[in-house]
């Protein structure tokens, strides 16, 4: 459990440092990457805000938020909270978390971004846990302006 | 109802729109009296998300809340009631979807038809001779309010006003061949739904679908990976009010490109990791890659690669709307487009590669509205003057087309 909430205080750090190259580290090479919203979750319906399967999305991810796309400046920061293991399945964790995004536009107030339960797939590869699965389900299906940064 | 308007719109009008079209709450007032709840097709959803009889989704048109149910086994019995109890004003469907046999109203349990009809009334008689309505009561007077329908080809469209041209008359026939492209018949399929708050004036959002300028100039995306490059070849037609437009372009892989090197910020050495995401199949008639079609004054209908949306506008005030995609396919899609049209979703909705720069841009374009700036009013002069179909993209024609529509239905 320990171990489990380093990997996730350090994967939040990595994010709201914006060390987006590091990020991509944490997934495995056929992982799945998805935030979606709550009525698509629960409905079968696979559209998601962000979605990746495979690594190479991921990348194309970062490289679309640093390379490509045009946002105000802002600040994210990033709380997870009530980690769980529901199930260790052979070779992989199953993990479940309540997550929550802070949104601080230059010039405005802090908000609420987007809240919500991850329910995450872990593996062990060369000594170091990395996503399989990561399904972050957003309570928030209302996205105020854009979600620029994952979670 | 006659008002003095302050404002007056600037000289030279048809290639201006002054900055309190987008801020004043007078004018936003009259927008939702003339035009939401005007003479004009409102998009509602698409006839497969009510499948069964009994079926309902909520959802705003403008500002007032509606349910949209189907009451038989043909897509033409579809109904659009509004939202509130014809006693006393409550809202009495809470769930976003459902099925049900009637409408009853939490509070005092009035119950309706899924078309509005009023027919129950708890105590109508009183109790025990006591209390009740009165006698010359007509519950058929009291129905809930019924909007004028039309489901056309599998989309459902509704109108508070009952004095209005079919929806094919509304949309005009150049258009309605657009239309029917991508709505040809063929049973759809909703893959999901996302939402947006954008903090910026409704119009715009209609604006930057008509806008062919601006996309391959801020959205860097398309440009690096060309699939929207100011030298492809692109229609921009307009229906005669100018108030409805489609663009389209083609996307075409292996094209000589001599205007892109001349745009800022434009590495052509990138390359997606995974391009399954650019990679369309062709399944549409005709070779555009690209279509937007913009409904005035609720909807953009828009096809790119493999992914269809359609996005519905809700006014919150001057400042704001509410932005809800569907997308959707097709019914006899095979899991391999299924999974291709949930892939390319990653370009559109608020974390999308290229839709998220137009949130972004259509909010700082509303912080810099402010009415009595040095400016004081948007330009649209690209492509000159006139209200007419284009060839290039170097044009702000079909802004000025809407602006045209919109200063006629707003009397400005």
């Amino acid at each position: 459990m320990g171990e489990l909430h380093e990997f996730y205080t350090l994967y939040a750090e990595t994010l709201d440092d914006i060390r987006l190259e590091a990020w991509i580290d944490y997934f495995v090479e056929d992982c799945v990457f998805q935030i979606i919203a709550k009525e698509n979750y629960e409905q079968g319906f696979a559209l998601c805000f962000m979605q990746a399967d495979s690594k190479g999305m991921i990348k194309d991810r970062v490289q679309g938020i640093v390379r490509t796309q045009i946002f105000g400046p802002r600040t994210y920061r990033r709380f997870f909270s009530g980690l769980r293991i529901v199930a260790v399945e052979s070779a992989e964790i199953v993990v479940r978390q309540n997550v929550m995004l802070v949104q601080t536009l230059m010039d405005q107030t802090s908000q609420i971004l987007l809240c919500g339960v991850a329910h995450d797939r872990l593996i062990r590869q060369d000594g170091r846990l990395l996503f399989k699965r990561r399904i972050v389900v957003a309570d928030s299906e209302l996205i105020e302006n854009s979600l620029i940064y994952p979670l | 109802m006659t008002e003095i308007l302050q404002h007056q719109w600037p000289a030279d009008g048809e290639v201006f729109t002054p900055y309190w079209a987008y801020t004043d709450d007078d004018i936003y007032r009259r927008e939702l009296e003339r035009i939401w709840y005007g003479a004009h097709w409102l998009y509602c959803g698409l006839a497969v998300e009510v499948p069964e009889v009994g079926s309902y989704r909520t959802l705003t048109l403008g500002e007032r809340p509606v349910i949209m149910a189907r009451y038989g086994e043909d897509d033409a019995e579809i109904s659009v009631v509004e939202n509130s109890c014809a006693h006393r004003g409550t809202k009495l469907c809470w769930d976003r979807t459902g099925k049900v046999e009637g409408l009853t109203c939490p509070y005092h349990q009035w119950n309706y038809q899924l078309t509005g009809e009023l027919v129950g009334v708890p105590f109508r008689r009183g109790i025990r001779g006591e209390g009740g309505m009165p006698k010359d009561f007509k519950p058929g007077d009291h129905n809930l309010n019924r909007l004028k329908v039309e489901v056309v080809n599998g989309v459902v469209w509704a109108s508070f006003s009952p004095d209005l041209p079919s929806f094919r008359d509304y949309v005009g026939e150049k258009l309605f061949g657009y239309y029917e492209r991508i709505f040809n018949g063929r049973k759809l399929r909703v893959i999901g739904y996302n939402r947006q708050r954008i903090n910026g004036n409704w119009k715009l959002m209609l604006e930057n679908n008509k806008d062919p300028y601006h996309a391959a100039l801020l959205h860097v995306f398309f440009a690096t990976f060309g699939l929207f490059r100011p030298d492809q070849a692109s229609q921009l037609e307009m229906d005669e009010t100018g108030r409805h437009a489609c663009l389209m372009s083609i996307y075409k892989p292996d094209a000589v490109n001599d205007v892109a090197g001349s745009l800022a910020g434009l590495d052509d050495t990138l390359k997606l990791a995974d391009p399954r995401i650019i990679q369309a199949l062709k399944e549409l008639s005709g070779d555009e890659t690209v279509s937007a079609t913009t409904i005035f004054p609720s909807i953009i209908l828009l096809q790119q690669v493999n992914s269809m949306q359609a996005r519905q506008i809700v006014p919150k005030g001057p400042g704001a709307f509410d932005f809800m995609w569907t997308h959707f396919g097709f019914e006899d899609d095979d899991v391999e487009m299924q999974e291709r049209r949930v892939r390319q979703a990653n370009l559109f909705g608020p974390s999308g590669f290229v839709s998220a720069d137009d949130a972004e841009v259509v909010r700082m374009a509303q912080e810099g509205f402010v009415e009595q700036a040095s400016l004081g009013k948007a330009m649209m002069l690209m492509g000159g003057r006139d209200v007419a179909s284009s060839t290039t993209m170097a044009t702000e024609t079909a802004l000025r087309g809407m602006y045209r529509y919109y200063r006629t239905v707003m009397g400005l």
